[in-house]
């Protein structure tokens, strides 16, 4: 019996991994995909070129665009598009080359300035949301007991309360606010999908072998939380915070078609509601409703197709089709 | 009903009460925190605007009262808490001195039914197409169509629907820019007045459709490749069962669990996706009696639309929650464990 | 290889090969596999994961995983080509003429449908529409063929246990009377008990019918008391077929002798080297002892998981106490206290004097470094996030036990060449890069690296492939034997225990129903429990008796009488381990 110990002992390795290559393939051989780092994910990779795109646009458009253009008044009234022609028989100027809006203003300056404004409101709503959420869903998972009972019941119940109406009170109370200031409230509702998220995924990890070991290895609750844990949840992070993004704009656009939200700071939801408000659906103005419109439709389209990328990068089951 | 454990009601049926009773408190808090009380401010316009009205001093008097503005804080609060549970909202200031509530009342049945309508469709549509997408029988040209679709699905309501305003009403012109129904119908139990509403409900309907199926398709997608590599359905192919019976009765009827458990997360952003769309289309549903509200600056109307909205979710929430044992034979046991 | 038969052929493969094209070429899952199974007969496949024994048998009912097909040859069911018909001729002969018991018994039935209704639905996709009384008579039938009241069809199946599970597959797999059963490793998620259970069900309800059956297994115990015939097969190739005598008493291939003698007896030779082994350490602190429970249990709610015991283990002889049970014994529970993990429900447990749930962070700290543990899933020890050597390296800086890098490097080294793997070549790679075994390994290298005083080994082989166990327990082992740590190891397995260990103590329902010295526990039960465990191990010995479908009936009605008794049967002590259950008179000396 000794003899097989040691033959064993040799043949192991090998046997085992050739039943580990075989299994593989059986299973699984959708797997195998041309690029081995799943983070070059097409729709991911498009995702973040078309976002970048948009940032540029914001970005680079202050430094070769006539901002001022912005204010009431500074450009001839519903001018249409370069090469367009408006119901008033008007031809589209080189100098305004998006046409102009009802009140005087140039839409190609509006969309530079409103579309990072835009962005803005999303990702800083976004972050604040998404570090309420770590904080609480990791205290929630990690203390447990009546902690984690008063994180979870309010998550629960905060979740089904539509953001749009509480600020909608909120600002029909306050009258005017700063951008900053709508982010920081539609952050007020951003923090419990990620509460519940992490929550559910810490309590797991809490039970895995990996964290176990590092208990046994001495390590400190703050050393599993950031640097067992963490580094886990990274995909799921991004795709949240993604999710997050698009939610938050969603919700800050509707705010501004509501006619609430800054009433003096061009965003893409204030073009919007400028537009409906002057009939513009009517008159067919159709490029001062209908390039912001298409603008945020592309953003979204990008944020969709980032979280679709970084779905598949965290599970890899997606991957096939 | 009486498989359900009572443990899973009660747990439900806190979680509503909480809901409701926090949304009332916030939607009462915040205006006291803003530099000018909206509910004096109120009375200010009401007083101007019902001088026309006979007996006006008497019924701001009351109001005062009733409201307590006179009393502490606390009472305030909860003669506040009192009125919001028998749907008393006051007096509305633009259209003084109508109650808040009759308003809603009239407001309410319009989008009851539009969100009806536009949300079980997109649930069965959406689930439909993620579970056929994922099917091995489907016909190939699906799984290349049924993606493309998904691109949509990220876009707002809102935005969908100045589409097709655009395209079907300004251009076109084959259907009703706005409204609920036309101006040359009057509203009763006629085949004239359904057309007319029918017409009306068709855009702001699709528009909500149009873009938020795809959310529901996408997370049937992902549950049905789960459910496919379940043990259950293979040996239900080595039992020898037709395709169709098992694509329904094992792997859909599976995959749809979580799907009900996110529909109730996801209602509340559909419900604020519809106000929006009614807005847009002012459809004469509770959108353009809020937005209409926020022009006027008429506080009680806002409050009052507010409150009856995020009851509304949570109800639906609640029914959910509720019918969700009655599919799954497993909520015996999660409960229990739960408890 | 020449098998003598008289039935009638119900299955050829002739010369029969798979192939699965990847992006890495063609994988040949099975070569050239040729073999007859005939009425009546039961032909056992045996093999390790990937040999190719599961792929064959889906390939029989035309079920293989995508991109996988048969390449080459001939499946012929009685006289049907099976590779010839069309799909809807395939799925009438599913269940009707080939029926499938898959190996997942635990996920195997619809979880949102009655049991009754998925045995009903597969009549109906075969026979159009029945009666509904037909059907229920008939779903009725089929669950008492397998020894199920009828009443069992009116439940969902997450009110059957396991054993339950797997008997209505099996009452499914039987309901329209097949020529051929294809049983994939039917018991492997079962404990013993339940494992002779099903297997006799199995075997009398085919034997009834009289259809053939191929049992998939890798284990040869099993196959010994349950097949006529055994084909081995390895890496996609038939290596040996013959009656199941002929090829335990007399294995010709090098591969069958492996298999067999992988398989832990009581009794027989050990497969750990006695020879070998330096003089143990003395590495005891005092005169406290190193590990003592001190009238120790644990509930969670209603349910006791542990009932009260003492004990004391002092360390100046490393030992290997084994704690045997089945699943919901309560030894994994005891596992987690030792660990500090689950604190206990009444009493305390004491390391080295200290009670471990009332630690400061420094003694915390110090009791960390001397107990360690080796957990059953190799595979979700290691943070996928990083380089396995994290898991090494960590702890061993983290106890201040590196001088340096080089230090912690060599240590590493020396630690990975101790239990047999090459460092080079494991160090660097990430956790899913590595086999099952190497990471369990990697496991046993990080606790001898860190040379604690106590090791906590729950479960550690039972989720390694059967040629890989002794290897690894061999190296547990020599953490005793060379490096003088003491030891528990939980187990299900009695066989290993019985080897391994220096004393036993057998779990029942948080009960010790029976402990002491191995050689009087395992080599001779006396409680009815551990009796009725040990004869349900299945052995590679043909002639031994395995008991009948009636006899395991009656076990496990002995089974559920035996939870209610408490009684502990002591069979001796060691030196150096203390035994006692408080609040009774009949305790060891």
């Amino acid at each position: 019996m000794t003899d097989t110990t040691q033959s064993s002992n040799q043949t192991g390795p090998t046997v085992d991994s050739a039943a580990a290559g075989v299994v593989d393939t059986s299973m699984a051989s959708g797997r195998f995909n041309r690029f081995d780092n799943p983070w070059l994910n097409p729709k991911l990779i498009w995702g973040v070129c078309i976002l970048g795109g948009i940032l540029l646009l914001g970005v680079i458009g202050q430094f070769i665009w006539n901002t001022e253009l912005v204010f009431t008044g500074s450009t001839p009234l519903k001018l249409p598009p370069f090469g367009f022609e408006n119901l008033r028989r008007q031809e589209g100027l080189a100098e305004f080359p998006l046409g102009t809006d009802g009140a005087g203003r140039d839409l190609l300056a509006l969309l530079i300035v409103g579309t990072p404004n835009t962005l803005m409101i999303g990702a800083v709503a976004s972050l604040i949301g998404m570090s309420t959420g770590i904080f609480l869903g990791f205290s929630a998972g990690f203390i447990g007991g009546r902690v984690d009972d008063v994180i979870r019941i309010f998550s629960d119940v905060m979740i089904t309360i539509p953001p749009l109406l509480i600020l909608v009170v909120f600002q029909s109370a306050f009258g005017d606010v700063s951008l900053f200031m709508m982010a920081v409230l539609i952050a007020g509702f951003m923090w419990q999908s990620p509460t519940r998220l992490i929550r559910a995924q810490v309590l797991s990890m809490r039970e895995s072998g990996y964290v176990k070991m590092a208990q046994l290895s001495g390590a400190s609750t703050m050393h599993i939380m950031f640097r067992e844990m963490m580094p886990n949840l990274i995909p799921y992070l991004f795709g949240s915070f993604i999710a997050n993004v698009t939610t938050a704009i969603v919700t800050a656009v509707g705010l501004e078609v509501l006619g609430l939200g800054p009433q003096r700071i061009p965003t893409l939801g204030r073009i919007i509601y400028d537009a409906i408000n002057s009939g513009a659906l009517i008159q067919n103005l159709w490029w001062w409703w209908g390039l912001p419109t298409a603008l945020l439709a592309i953003m979204f389209i990008a944020l969709l197709l980032v979280n679709l990328g970084l779905d598949e990068v965290s599970n890899p089951r997606l991957r096939k089709m | 009903m009486g498989g359900i454990p009572r443990d899973y009601i009660i747990n439900r049926a806190i979680t509503f009460v909480l809901t409701v009773w926090i949304a009332a408190t916030l939607i009462w808090i915040i205006p006291r925190l803003s530099p000018v009380d909206p509910a004096e401010v109120m009375l200010g316009r009401m007083a101007s605007g019902g001088a026309f009205v006979e007996g006006s001093d008497q019924i701001l008097e009351q109001l005062r009262e009733r409201f307590g503005l006179n009393e502490p804080l606390w009472v305030q609060y909860l003669l506040y808490l009192r009125s919001i549970i028998t749907f008393d909202f006051g007096l509305s200031a633009a259209s003084f001195p109508t109650p808040v509530s009759s308003l809603i009342a009239v407001a309410l049945p319009w989008t009851i039914g539009l969100m009806l309508l536009s949300v079980i469709i997109t649930f069965i549509i959406g689930n439909a197409l993620g579970a056929f997408m994922v099917w091995e029988r489907t016909p190939r040209i699906w799984k290349v169509v049924i993606p493309t679709l998904m691109i949509f699905t990220s876009v707002p309501p809102i935005l969908s629907g100045l589409l097709l305003m655009w395209v079907f009403a300004v251009q076109l012109r084959a259907l009703p820019l706005t409204g609920s129904y036309g101006l040359d119908v009057v509203p009763e139990w006629s085949l004239d007045f359904a057309m007319s509403v029918v017409e009306h409900g068709t855009l702001p309907a699709l528009s909500i459709i149009l873009v938020t199926f795809g959310f529901w398709t996408l997370g049937m997608r992902g549950l049905m490749i789960t459910v496919q590599g379940e043990d259950y359905v293979n040996l239900a192919k080595a039992k020898g069962l037709r395709p169709r019976y098992i694509l329904y009765k094992y792997m859909v009827r599976n995959a749809i669990l979580p799907q009900v458990t996110a529909f109730a997360l996801k209602i509340g952003l559909l419900v604020s996706g519809q106000i929006l769309v009614e807005r847009i289309f002012s459809y004469n549903g509770m959108g353009k009696l809020l937005y209409d509200a926020i022009l006027d600056q008429d506080f009680a109307v806002i409050q009052g639309v507010s409150f009856i909205i995020i009851l509304m979710t949570a109800v639906s929430v609640l029914l959910v929650d509720l019918l969700y044992p009655l599919i799954d034979p497993r909520i015996r046991q999660s409960a229990e464990r739960v408890a | 290889m020449i098998v003598e038969n008289t039935g009638k052929v119900v299955l050829t493969l002739k010369d029969v090969s798979i192939d699965f094209p990847t992006s890495g070429g063609l994988v040949h899952a099975v070569r050239g596999l040729s073999l007859a199974i005939h009425e009546g007969r039961r032909v056992g496949f045996i093999g390790e994961s990937g040999s190719g024994k599961t792929t064959t048998a889906l390939a029989v009912m035309q079920m293989l995983a995508a991109p996988g097909f048969v390449s080459n040859g001939e499946i012929q069911l009685g006289d049907t080509d099976i590779l010839k018909l069309n799909e809807e001729e395939m799925r009438k002969t599913r269940l009707r003429r080939v029926s499938y018991i898959p190996q997942g018994a635990m996920n195997s039935l619809n979880p949102v449908m009655r049991i009754e209704n998925q045995i009903w639905d597969a009549i109906i996709a075969h026979e159009g529409n029945v009666p509904k009384a037909e059907l229920k008579r008939r779903s009725d039938s089929c669950l008492e063929s397998v020894g199920l009241p009828a009443r069992t069809g009116r439940l969902y199946p997450h009110e059957l246990s396991g054993g339950m599970k797997q008997r209505v597959c099996i009452a499914l797999g039987v309901s329209l009377n097949p020529e051929l059963i294809i049983a994939d490793e039917p018991t492997s998620a079962l404990d013993v008990v339940t494992q002779r259970h099903v297997m006799q069900t199995l075997k009398e309800v085919q034997s009834k019918i009289g259809s053939g059956l191929i049992l998939i297994g890798h284990d040869m115990g099993l196959m010994a008391q349950s097949v006529d015939e055994l084909a081995v097969l390895k890496d996609g190739e038939l290596v040996e077929h013959g009656t199941v005598r002929q090829i335990i008493e007399n294995p010709k291939h090098p591969y069958t002798k492996q298999l067999i003698s992988s398989v832990p007896l009581v009794g027989g030779d050990s497969f750990l080297d006695d020879s070998i082994g330096a003089p143990p350490v003395n590495r005891s602190a005092g005169s406290e002892p190193l590990l003592e429970f001190d009238n120790v249990s644990k509930t969670y709610g209603d349910v006791t998981a542990l009932h009260p015991m003492s004990f004391s283990l002092d360390g100046e002889v490393p030992k290997i106490i084994s704690i045997v049970g089945q699943s919901g014994s309560g030894k994994s529970t005891m596992g987690g206290m030792m660990l500090g993990f689950t604190p206990p429900s009444t009493g305390r447990v004491m390391f080295e004097g200290a009670d471990i749930n009332r630690m400061n962070p420094s003694a915390s700290l110090e009791f960390r470094k001397n107990v360690q543990a080796v957990f059953q899933d190799p595979y979700a020890c290691f943070n996928p996030f990083y380089r396995v050597d994290h898991a090494l390296k960590f702890p061993f800086k983290r106890f201040g036990l590196s001088q340096s890098e080089n230090h912690t490097e060599e240590k590493m080294f020396e630690a990975c060449t101790a239990v047999g793997l090459d460092p080079s070549q494991v160090l660097r790679r990430y956790p899913h890069q590595l086999s099952g075994g190497q990471r369990q390994r990697l496991i046993v290298a990080r606790a001898l690296m860190l040379s604690p005083k106590l090791l906590i080994a729950d479960e550690p082989v039972s989720m390694v492939d059967a040629s890989l166990r002794a290897t690894i327990l061999k190296n547990i082992y020599d953490l005793k034997d060379q490096y003088g740590i003491s030891i528990l190891y939980i187990t299900h397995d009695l066989a290993t225990a019985y080897h391994v260990s220096d004393y036993v103590i057998v779990l029942y329902h948080g009960h010790i129903a029976e402990a002491g010295p191995p050689k009087e526990v395992i080599g001779n039960p006396q409680h009815p429990y551990t009796q009725l465990l040990i004869d349900s191990i299945p052995w590679p010995d043909v002639n031994r008796s395995w008991g009948t479908s009636a006899s395991a009936d009656e076990d496990t009605r002995t089974l559920a009488e035996l939870s209610r008794n408490t009684q502990t049967v002591f069979r001796g002590a060691v030196p150096g381990f203390d035994l006692t259950i408080p609040g009774r008179l009949e305790n060891a000396a």
